[in-house]
């Protein structure tokens, strides 16, 4: 029962670095998932604001805005690292792939830095009313995001550096780019809800 | 790109290619190589095989529940027992059966009929699968050292949460709901990635046979929605009896019904994630059994996806009771109304393709007819509960309970049996004994609708849900007796159900490729299936590719067969687009699978085992993705 006549497909190429791979596709879903949980946080945020008198809560100071907005600006620059090493791998540049990684880690782990003294500042806990445990929810959450990735970053860089640079790690690099594009892009309106939201939406 | 390449004349030596195949996609022998399969076939018969064991443990459940209501003042079982048995009944029916079945029938059927080798992502594959046995095997543990769950499947705070939910129960649950969708959201990034990138050539987005667009839309709805259970569960429930967060306690500003939003946020899609694949199982043994193409095959597509997009407006109608604003209410009863229409065309289509086809009736067709009346009578219920006065009236009553069965059971298990019984000679490669398989669905038939017909007149009179007996004066004593012996009648069904297909796995006729000469590509495959499902991957050239003459038919040749690779082709119209190796089988998906639970469990008794987990998961990831040496690395 075998087909007489046949197609052949020796001449494709194995291997496509765009949005062409399925692993691209595993990596937008990803973000769908990831953003799916982000959203409805949000959603959680602005519901939970509603059934309290005062936000944030009587004894609890507001976010400072300095440290915040430069961990979000160091988020946002890593991502030119990011675009750095995406276009690499499409060329097998190894060096420029291990550049623009260090470039995405550094400026992200400084931003983390940043995150983490802004944390230290406060004066709540996820303990600390409604308020405190929804914040600290999506700011973990958040972190516990990045940090995945930047291990996995971490991860590619290790095995650029020790020479696989095979189109298996170079579709990974590209691939980490997606998501990191994603953490980056979800980080704005979660850093406006966090931040900014108790000064649009508090009461007196 | 205009790879749409010109058939010629087959020069492949097919033996070779055979025995090429044979030998890459074998799995390794012995115990290492069991918990290493990373090939479809197998990761999806494992998904189906757990999931019937569970239907098992979940119908023993039932059948204990209903010999202790079956009198009045019964003593068989006490009430915190039941409180457990009736939990875990509904979280095993729900998590741990009715989707992981549904993934499975996925897993196992898609990439057939999609004409390609494997799933996108073999590995992610198997680690979804152990994470959904460890997850159902935490359950039962819990169960069994009375540690069961005792505040219903959605675990409503604050009777769930740190105040009243004592001991380690609903920790269980919640972290149990953890395992089971990482489970399901790895099988629908896989199988959408698998629909939309690795279909044959030629097969169009209006020739993907209508089980696939089924799992397609399933596995976004799963996409969208699982995360939701997630942060009701492990973000709002777990960290408020853990560390002390407020999410769901009033006196801090928190707000139990938020936990309900965002639980049923999830609950009510889930719903369609369990119907959605069985509409798409009717529709292959419609077509196969009436001999002719789906009727109105656009309005059939287009319906499911519109009720994925309704699914996920209908939530609050579980929720009419809580006394939301009546804005809402009439927005969510409109919505609720709405969905018996997409519901409604696709059985409009079915019944037309049956007038106008020529049906044979075998064991699988019975299901489907006994689907159209138990879930018709079933989606009439529901658009009574969809009225708020009749809802409040009957909320949280054996009338929910009858509803949602002839919804659930009607909606999927019995598309479910029916689909079990028309591909069970592609999973085994013989036939299923066709007689047993109609007195098994007689049997089941009667024996539902003598268990559940009686609980809706019995939630008219008043008989609350989750009750462990009731005294005989409130007269619900006959109509509960009649819903037991429907029971032991399942249970006789289930038994014989299991009986046959024990029995003609082993000694039942001998099925051939395509013993129904069906149209679609996954009776292209021997029965059962190779590793590889086809050595020379089919192209396609219609809706139903294998009711093409034979010459007209086209094949793939130029894959390597000394790799595991497979065609990738373009989202739209499935043109050839390169060529893509897919990782060997592993033993490091089982192993990640164990480190993140150890973990996970743990962070049931202290918040820092999630710490553990991610430490110990970066370590079994590591040598997931960690390369072979060079030959492998390359192969």
């Amino acid at each position: 029962m075998m087909p007489q006549h046949t197609i052949d497909v020796s001449h494709l190429r194995d291997y496509e670095i765009s949005s062409e791979a399925p692993l691209w596709w595993g990596q937008v879903l990803l973000a769908a998932i990831e953003g799916t949980m982000f959203c409805i946080m949000i959603a959680m945020y602005f519901y939970i604001r509603l059934s309290m008198d005062m936000w944030p809560p009587p004894g609890i100071q507001l976010p400072r805005e300095v440290l915040p907005a430069i961990c979000t600006l160091l988020l946002i620059a890593s991502c030119a690292g990011t675009y750095i090493a995406s276009e690499a791998s499409k060329k097998d540049d190894r060096a420029g792939m291990i550049r623009g990684l260090v470039i995405n880690l550094v400026l992200a782990i400084g931003s983390m830095a940043c995150r983490g003294i802004a944390w230290y500042q406060w004066n709540f806990k996820w303990t600390s009313t409604a308020y405190g445990s929804i914040t600290w929810g999506v700011l973990f959450l958040h972190t516990l995001d990045v940090a995945a990735d930047l291990i996995f970053t971490l991860v590619l860089v290790i095995l650029l550096v020790i020479g696989h640079h095979s189109p298996r790690q170079r579709l990974g690099v590209h691939v980490d780019s997606i998501i990191w594009y994603f953490l980056v892009a979800i980080w704005i309106p979660l850093y406006v809800t966090v931040f900014w939201g108790p000064h649009i939406v508090g009461a007196p | 790109m205009s790879t749409m390449l010109e058939p010629t004349t087959r020069t492949t030596d097919v033996d070779r290619e055979r025995s090429s195949l044979e030998r890459v996609w074998a799995n390794e022998s012995g115990l290492r190589g069991w918990l290493s399969v990373t090939t479809h076939q197998a990761v999806g018969m494992r998904y189906i095989v757990t999931a019937f064991i569970f239907l098992l443990a979940g119908g023993v459940e039932a059948l204990l529940m209903r010999l202790q209501l079956a009198v009045p003042d019964n003593t068989l079982l006490s009430a915190d027992k039941y409180n457990q048995i009736f939990t875990t009944h509904g979280t095993t029916m729900m998590f741990l059966f009715a989707v992981p079945v549904m993934e499975g029938m996925g897993v196992y059927l898609v990439p057939l009929m999609l004409g390609t080798r494997n799933v996108a992502f073999p590995r992610l594959n198997a680690f979804g699968y152990w994470m959904y046995l460890i997850g159902g095997l935490f359950l039962y543990w819990g169960l069994f050292t009375n540690t069961g769950p005792d505040v219903g499947w959605f675990a409503y705070p604050p009777l769930s949460g740190p105040q009243f939910g004592i001991g380690k129960r609903v920790d269980v649950w919640a972290q149990m709901v953890t395992f089971t969708e990482i489970s399901a959201l790895c099988v629908a990034t896989e199988l959408i990635a698998t629909i939309l990138k690795m279909r044959a050539p030629n097969m169009t987005l209006n020739r993907i046979p209508l089980f696939c667009w089924g799992m397609l839309v399933q596995s976004f709805m799963v996409i969208f929605a699982m995360p939701s259970v997630m942060i009701a569960s492990t973000v709002m429930l777990l960290t408020d009896r853990t560390i002390g967060t407020h999410f769901t306690n009033p006196a801090e500003g928190g707000d139990p019904l938020l936990y309900q939003h965002v639980f049923w946020f999830f609950g009510h899609p889930e719903v369609y994630i369990i119907f959605i694949p069985a509409l798409g199982m009717i529709s292959s043994i419609v077509d196969t059994n009436t001999r002719r193409t789906i009727f109105g095959y656009p309005a059939m597509v287009l319906s499911v996806v519109a009720t994925a997009f309704i699914g996920f407006g209908l939530w609050v109608h579980h929720m009419f009771a809580t006394g939301l604003p009546q804005i809402g209410e009439a927005y969510f009863t409109a919505a609720s109304m709405m969905i018996a229409i997409t519901s409604g065309i696709q059985i409009f289509c079915w019944l037309a393709t049956m007038w106008t086809g020529r049906i044979r009736w075998t064991a699988a067709m019975h299901f489907v007819a006994g689907f159209f009346f138990i879930f018709v009578a079933g989606g009439l219920t529901g658009v009574m509960l969809a009225a708020i006065p009749l809802d409040l009236q009957v909320h949280d009553t054996f009338f929910v309970v009858a509803h949602f069965h002839y919804v659930l059971i009607g909606g999927a298990l019995f598309p479910l049996f029916g689909g079990f019984h028309h591909w069970f000679p592609k999973f085994t490669g013989r036939m299923i004994d066709e007689r047993l398989g109609k007195v098994t669905f007689w049997l089941l038939f009667i024996g539902f609708n003598l268990t559940f017909f009686p609980m809706h007149l019995l939630g008219l009179k008043g008989m609350t849900r989750r009750i462990y007996t009731y005294p005989s004066e409130m007269g619900w004593g006959p109509g509960n007796a009649l819903a037991t012996a429907g029971a032991l009648i399942i249970l006789i069904g289930g038994i014989l159900f299991i009986m046959n297909a024990l029995k003609s796995r082993k000694y039942g006729v001998e099925a051939g490729a395509n013993p129904w000469d069906s149209g679609t590509l996954e009776w292209a495959a021997d029965s059962p299936p190779r590793n590889y499902n086809f050595v020379l991957p089919p192209a396609c050239n219609s809706r139903y590719p294998l009711w093409t003459p034979l010459k007209e038919r086209i094949g793939v040749t130029g894959l390597r067969t000394d790799r595991r690779e497979v065609l990738v082709s373009s989202v739209m119209d499935a043109e050839p687009n390169h060529r893509y190796p897919l990782p060997h089988s592993s033993i490091w998906p089982f192993v990640t699978a164990i480190l993140s639970a150890v973990g996970l469990i743990g962070s049931i008794f202290s918040f820092q085992w999630y710490y553990v987990a991610c430490v110990l998961a970066t370590i079994g990831l590591l040598g997931w993705f960690w390369p072979r040496r060079k030959a492998e690395a390359e192969a």
